[in-house]
C-alpha cells in the first residue's frame, strides 16, 4: 500500500477548479516529483494532502487511514510536513524558534534537542546565529531552515513546494543534494519543482499536472525523453535532462 | 515629595499596564481591538465586590471573578469575534463595543450606577523607606502585576505554547502549516486576555476601595492609549506605555491638579503619536508582534 493515497481528489477556490479528480499515490522511501506548469494545482495539491485546503470531494489516505477529514494539526502529528513556497520561516523569531515550532506537536520533546544539534552541524550558518531573528537568513539559508523546521516533525513523508525558488546555483545545488541525502536515509518525499531537469534527476516517479489534471505520469527518465514534456517544461529540448544529481 | 509621586506613579501604572497588556495580546495575535477589555475589567472588580458582599471568603470572591471574566471572554469569542473573523475588522470591533455597553448595563440594572465601596481586604499596613510610604494595597498590586507579566513573557518566549502564539500573530497561514490549532489557540489567547484585565479590575477595587458598572471606562481607554504609546503589539511596548501613562496621572494630579489629568495623559498621547507614530517600541517596517 502506498504512503499517501489520493484518490479523485477536487478543490476549488470559489467557482475556480484548482484540481478536477486528480488520483496518485506516493510510495515508501521513494522521491515523487510533480510536474506542471504555473495554475496547473501542484501548490494546492500538497495544501490539500496537508489539509490547509478543504476538498470538495476525493479521498485522502495517508499511512493506511483516511485523513481527508483532518485538520492540519493532526495530520502533521501523522507524519506529513511541508515546506511551504516561499520557505515561510517566521522572520520576527529566532533560527532556534523557528526550528523549535517545527517539532512543537512531538510527545518526545526530549529527543528534540539532539536532532536540533545535528541540523546545527550540518548548517553551521545556522548554528552560529541561533539566537538572531531569522530575518538576517540569505533566501538560501531560509531555505535550509524551512527544511531544518520541517525535519524535526519527523515527517514520514515530506513535501517540498519549489524549494529551489529565488535560490542562487550554489545553494540549488547544495539544496537537490540534500533531498537525495534524506532519501538515502530513508525519507519519502513529494517535491513540487519548477525546475523540472533537477526534478527528474532526483525522483523515482512524476507526475504531471495539467489544468488541474494528471495528464502523464510514470519513470522521471521515461518522461525527459518524452517529447510533449520537453517541449512544455524543459524549453526546446535543448537541457540535457536529467541533470545529475549533485554530491551531497 | 516627588519620589513619592513616582511611587504611586508605578503602582496606578501597574494597573494600567495590564489592561494594556490585554489589549495587546488580542491586537497583536488575532488583530483584534477587543473593546470588550473594559468591560471585563469591570466584571474583575464587580464581582469580587459582589461576592464579598454575599460573605464569601477574597480568594473564592477573587477567583470567581476571574473565572467569571474568563467565561464572558470566551463569548465575546464565540459571538463577536469567531463570527466576523473573515469581515471586514470593523465589524467584530463594533460588536465588541456592543459587548462592552450591553455588560455594563446588565451590571447598571443589577446594582446601580453609583460607586459601591469595596471592602478593605488588606490590613491598613504602609511600609515607609526613607520618606516614602508604600501602602500594602499598592505593594500586591505591583507584585501581582510583576508576576503576570512575567508570567506571560516566559510563557512567549520559552514554551511550545508560546512559541505557536507568536507563530499565530506573525503569521496565521504560516502558523496553519506547522500545524499549530488555531481553533483551540484563540480561545486560550482570549482567556489569558480576559485574566489580565480582570486582574487590574480586582487590584483597581483594592487600591481605590471603590467599584462600579463603568468603572472600566476611564482605565479601558487610557490602556488603549499605554498600548498605543508603548507600539501596537508590542508586550514590552504595553508594559512601558501602562508605567507612562500611570507617571504621567499622579504626576498631573500632583503639580497641576486633577482637573488636567484626561488633557496630559491624551496629550502625551498626542505628542507621543506626532513624534513616533509607531509608538515607543513599535517597529515601522516590519513590526514585531508581542
Amino acid at each position: 500500500m502506498a504512503l499517501l493515497d489520493i484518490e479523485n481528489l477536487a478543490v476549488s477556490y470559489g467557482p475556480v477548479a484548482a484540481l478536477r479528480g486528480v488520483t496518485l499515490a506516493v510510495e515508501e522511501g521513494r522521491i515523487t516529483t510533480i510536474l506542471g506548469a504555473n495554475g496547473a494545482g501542484k501548490s494546492t495539491l500538497l495544501r490539500a494532502a496537508l489539509g490547509a485546503v478543504a476538498p470538495r470531494a476525493g479521498t485522502i489516505r495517508f499511512a493506511g487511514a483516511d485523513v481527508t477529514r483532518l485538520p492540519v494539526h493532526k495530520r502533521v502529528a501523522a507524519g506529513l510536513s511541508l515546506v511551504p513556497e516561499g520557505r515561510r520561516i517566521l522572520i520576527t523569531m529566532t533560527i532556534e524558534e523557528n526550528l523549535l515550532l517545527g517539532a512543537h506537536l512531538r510527545p518526545d520533546q526530549g529527543a528534540v534537542r539532539a536532532e536540533m544539534a545535528a541540523i546545527y552541524d550540518r548548517f553551521p550558518n545556522l548554528a552560529s546565529r541561533r539566537h538572531m531573528a531569522a530575518a538576517c537568513l540569505s533566501g538560501g539559508e531560509q531555505q535550509m531552515l524551512a527544511i531544518g523546521r520541517a525535519m524535526l516533525a519527523r515527517p514520514r513523508l515530506l513535501m517540498l513546494d519549489e524549494p529551489s525558488l529565488g535560490l542562487s546555483p550554489l545553494f540549488v545545488e547544495r539544496l537537490f543534494g540534500l533531498i537525495a541525502e534524506l532519501n538515502r536515509g530513508g525519507l519519502s518525499m513529494l517535491l513540487v519543482e519548477q525546475n523540472t531537469g533537477l526534478a527528474l534527476g532526483v525522483a523515482h516517479h512524476a507526475v504531471v499536472l495539467e489544468l488541474g489534471r494528471v495528464v502523464m505520469q510514470g519513470d522521471p527518465a521515461v518522461l525527459a525523453r518524452d517529447p510533449r514534456l520537453q517541449e512544455a517544461y524543459l524549453g526546446e529540448s535543448a537541457e540535457p535532462a536529467p541533470q545529475p544529481i549533485p554530491a551531497a | 515629595m516627588i519620589a513619592q509621586q513616582l511611587v504611586n506613579g508605578v503602582m496606578l501604572g501597574a494597573i494600567y499596564m495590564l489592561v494594556a497588556v490585554a489589549f495587546t495580546l488580542a491586537i497583536g495575535i488575532l488583530n483584534f481591538l477587543n473593546f470588550s477589555i473594559p468591560g471585563l475589567f469591570m466584571v474583575g472588580g464587580m464581582v469580587t465586590w459582589a461576592l464579598l458582599a454575599q460573605g464569601w471568603h477574597w480568594s473564592i470572591a477573587v477567583g470567581a471573578a476571574l473565572l467569571a471574566a474568563a467565561f464572558v471572554a470566551l463569548l465575546v469569542e464565540r459571538l463577536s469575534y469567531r463570527p466576523s473573523r473573515d469581515a471586514d475588522p470593523e465589524v467584530p470591533l463594533a460588536s465588541a463595543l456592543g459587548f462592552l455597553i450591553l455588560l455594563e448595563n446588565l451590571f447598571v440594572i443589577r446594582y446601580g450606577s453609583d460607586q459601591l465601596s469595596f471592602p478593605a481586604l488588606l490590613p491598613d499596613f504602609n511600609w515607609r523607606l526613607g520618606g516614602l510610604v508604600i501602602g500594602g494595597a499598592q505593594l500586591v498590586s505591583l507584585a501581582v502585576a510583576v508576576a503576570l507579566v512575567l508570567w506571560l513573557s516566559v510563557l512567549l518566549r520559552r514554551t511550545n505554547t508560546g512559541r505557536r502564539i507568536r507563530a499565530v500573530a506573525e503569521s496565521r497561514e504560516t502558523a496553519v502549516i506547522l500545524g499549530v490549532d488555531v481553533g483551540r489557540l484563540v480561545p486560550q489567547v482570549f482567556v489569558s486576555s480576559a485574566v489580565f484585565t480582570a486582574a487590574g479590575g480586582v487590584l483597581f477595587a483594592l487600591n481605590y476601595l471603590q467599584v462600579s458598572a463603568t468603572m472600566g471606562e476611564g482605565v479601558g481607554f487610557k490602556g488603549v492609549a499605554a498600548m498605543i504609546i508603548g507600539g501596537m503589539g508590542s508586550i514590552w511596548g504595553a508594559i512601558l506605555g501602562g508605567l507612562l501613562i500611570g507617571l504621567a496621572e499622579v504626576l498631573t494630579i500632583g503639580f497641576l491638579g486633577a482637573d488636567l489629568v484626561d488633557i496630559a495623559v491624551y496629550g502625551l498621547l498626542l505628542a507621543l503619536l506626532i513624534l513616533r507614530p509607531e509608538g515607543l517600541l513599535g517597529r515601522p517596517a516590519a513590526r514585531e508582534k508581542l
